[in-house]
């Protein structure tokens, strides 16, 4: 009997294993190798003519001195913020609303906000970028109607920032409505009615009781959107539409877009992963902040 | 429950990491792509289906179905692509999953010549034999430094000005289209003639200033390479250097619009600007964009004569799955005869000798164009082109440039710090 359910241990344990290795699998081929491989490419110069040269650091000692990749650290953290912050203010709003309201038909339109996010990114793009063109564009013609000057929202600096960012947040804040919109569901009713009592008012409850009790759910979706916010690509890409700069003057220039200039348009597939592994070493560091000051907010 | 949440917590770092790096190293996506397949009709089992990679659909479509037809066992696929990422994906494509075909602009052509092993000789398949059907110059955009023939060239470029003549009257400019080339002999004669459009209508006359840059650079046997491509010379040479100013002069006329966009398109019917450089392929995209201005535009000779911009070499990657097959498509469908069909379709001028002593060419008039007689105005234009010789980087030398020009545009530096900016950049990534 004592061999028996060893064997059925050991049987269990392999098992377990297969049923598990495929992930494992393609996780060792199309996420380890690369990595591995990025690494190893670092530290070579390469391009498609010629076969990989060992120079040690140069890719990351040039790397440091270029003052394109500093531009564009500083501009992926403009839009960043610009993007995750009324992003994650919007998703909560609309969960509340979708979580609280009574009108008719809630699963249409909990469906509704998931739209833009199966939206292709690149149709989104050029659908904005026609919105927000400058000569005949319907925003700055909405401008005009209104008073305002028109703006140059590509050629900007800090507009095209903006414009970058309402893209995300139109985006990706349905998405994050709906994450909100399941933790704000498992909030048990009774602390409501504790508040109501206490005389809490909607905002009071909403402070004080729906936030700390969705907070794991908040910090999942705020470290989702910092990877996805250091790493935004497709937007600027197609905004620029002449080339892979980031605009005349870098303006939106990024660190991956830098990273794809460098390697599939001036073919220097060293450089490029040089700047792959900075653009990680930084979202390691802002990912390690954030649990330090989660860690602390909990433990207080 | 403590280390369980650290643990989650370096869990989540770790898979975010990995969500990184794998997302960077595996990133190939490129804009806008999108496959037109000609013909209409499905492949079937017994079909050789030929890929043909191209950054436009280069008005193809009426011959590949002839062809099609002709050959009832070839079926044509063609995958358009934006034009930077269509030769950039062809280069890092060549050692796995190239095509049968492929189209590759003079501007790049010298960084493919550095590959050309990567290629099906032509010579194979008879294409030594027509060599002298060709303009010798084009035909050697798809010859490496071994003699290895590796693309057949397409049309060729020459340069004229497209201008709105509707708006010319309103400015109290000349209309007809022999006064109006003899208003600008000299580029400075045409900015000249720009600045006085610009105060009497309050609109601009050129797009952007890169259209100056780009006409004056070609009119040249050098820009940024020297002629026998063992040096660069971007910083000193004085053609360049020409453009620049030029560029910079016309800064006030232009309305700095980027071309290929919405508004560049739209400003082709609401006059946001005047005139445009005008190679024989662009004839076709502005009578699509502007359908309902027959007549408006019209054809007039370029400043200091005429210069090369564009046209393209098929070519046929060594991996194609049926090199034979494509190669005598390439060949069928870039002879004299079939170029100067298509000429006469969609305007692509040909790079067949033959073509310029044909009579109908000859004599073929634009209705659109205001009946211009295009056929032998290109002609014409085609005799004053001179070699040029494309470098490998060509390209990214060129966008450094067109990135300062607007940057000056937008008032963002002087022209002296785009300059510095413009060359230093290219110091970094060409040299």
């Amino acid at each position: 009997m004592a061999t028996n359910s060893k064997k059925l241990h050991r049987a269990d344990r392999v098992s377990g294993f297969l049923y598990t290795s495929p992930f494992f699998l393609i996780f060792a081929v199309f996420g380890m190798f690369p990595i591995v491989y990025t690494f190893w490419v670092a530290f070579h110069k390469w391009d498609p003519f010629s076969e990989p040269k060992w120079i040690g650091l140069d890719n990351f000692t040039n790397l440091m001195a270029d003052d394109r990749l500093w531009l564009a650290v500083k501009n992926t953290f403009s839009i960043w913020l610009l993007s995750s912050v009324p992003q994650i203010i919007f998703a909560l709003f609309l969960a509340w609303v979708l979580n609280h309201s009574r009108i008719r038909g809630n699963t249409f339109w909990r469906s509704v906000v998931l739209i833009p996010n199966i939206t292709s990114v690149v149709a989104v793009a050029v659908v904005f970028g026609q919105l927000f063109g400058r000569e005949y564009g319907m925003v700055n013609w909405l401008l005009t109607v209104l008073g305002f000057s028109p703006i140059d929202w590509v050629n900007g600096s800090f507009a095209s920032h903006v414009l970058i960012s309402i893209m995300v947040i139109w985006r990706w804040t349905g998405y994050n409505a709906l994450i909100y919109l399941a933790a704000m569901q498992a909030v048990p009713e009774e602390l409501y009615e504790a508040a109501e009592i206490d005389g809490a008012s909607k905002f009071r409850q909403f402070i004080s009781v729906t936030i700390p009790q969705i907070r794991p759910t908040l910090i999942f979706t705020i470290i989702v959107s910092t990877i996805g916010g250091l790493q935004i690509f497709a937007e600027p890409l197609i905004l620029d539409g002449q080339g892979y700069g980031g605009g005349v003057s870098r303006q939106f220039s990024t660190v991956t877009l830098f990273m794809f200039e460098q390697g599939f348009s001036r073919f220097e597939y060293g450089y490029a992963s040089a700047i792959a592994i900075v653009l990680t070493v930084i979202i390691i560091s802002i990912s390690l902040v954030n649990f330090l000051i989660v860690r602390k907010i909990q433990k207080a | 429950m403590a280390t369980a949440k650290r643990y989650m917590g370096f869990v989540s770092l770790a898979a975010a990491s990995g969500l990184i790096l794998s997302g960077c190293a595996a990133t190939t996506e490129t804009s806008s792509t999108s496959s037109a397949s000609n013909g209409g009709t499905e492949a079937s089992a017994d079909q050789k289906v030929l890929q043909f990679w191209a950054f436009g659909d280069m008005g193809l479509g009426d011959l590949i179905a002839e062809y099609e037809e002709m050959n009832p066992d070839i079926k044509i696929n063609m995958k358009v692509s934006d034009f930077d990422p269509h030769h950039q994906g062809l280069l890092t494509s060549l050692d796995s999953a190239a095509p049968d075909i492929a189209a590759i602009e003079v501007g790049y052509s010298s960084l493919f010549k550095a590959v050309a092993g990567k290629f099906t000789d032509l010579a194979e398949y008879g294409a030594a034999d027509v060599a002298g059907d060709y303009l010798d110059w084009r035909w050697n955009h798809g010859v490496d430094l071994d003699g290895r023939i590796f693309g057949i060239p397409t049309d060729v470029g020459p340069m004229t000005i497209c201008y709105r003549s509707d708006l010319f009257a309103e400015a109290g400019l000349p209309t007809d289209r022999d006064e109006v080339s003899a208003l600008w002999p000299t580029w400075e004669d045409f900015i000249a003639v720009g600045e006085q459009y610009v105060a009497a209508t309050g609109n601009k006359f050129l797009s952007s200033t890169g259209y100056v840059w780009n006409a004056v650079k070609n009119q040249s046997t050098e820009k940024f390479y020297s002629a026998d491509g063992s040096s660069l010379i971007y910083e000193t040479n004085p053609q360049i250097q020409k453009a620049w100013d030029l560029s910079v002069a016309a800064t006030p006329i232009a309305a700095n619009i980027g071309d290929w966009t919405a508004d560049w398109n739209a400003g082709m019917n609401n006059g946001a600007y005047a005139v445009l450089t005008c190679p024989a392929w662009m004839m076709g995209y502005i009578q699509g964009q502007a359908p309902d201005l027959t007549g408006a535009w019209d054809v007039a000779t370029m400043p200091e004569g005429s210069g090369n911009w564009g046209g393209s070499q098929l070519t046929v990657p060594a991996r194609a799955q049926y090199p034979e097959e494509a190669a005598k498509f390439i060949l069928w469908i870039l002879s004299a005869e079939n170029q100067l069909k298509l000429f006469k379709a969609s305007g692509q001028f040909p790079s067949t000798l033959a073509a310029y002593e044909d009579a109908e060419l000859l004599a073929f008039e634009s209705e659109y164009f205001n009946n211009a007689p295009v056929g032998s105005i290109y002609a014409e234009g085609v005799k004053q082109l001179a070699p040029i010789y494309e470098g490998p980087k060509e390209r990214v030398i060129d966008q450094e440039f067109g990135a300062a020009l607007g940057r000056i545009a937008n008032g963002d530096q002087s022209e002296a710090d785009a300059w510095a900016e413009a060359v230093n950049n290219i110091k970094r990534d060409v040299g």
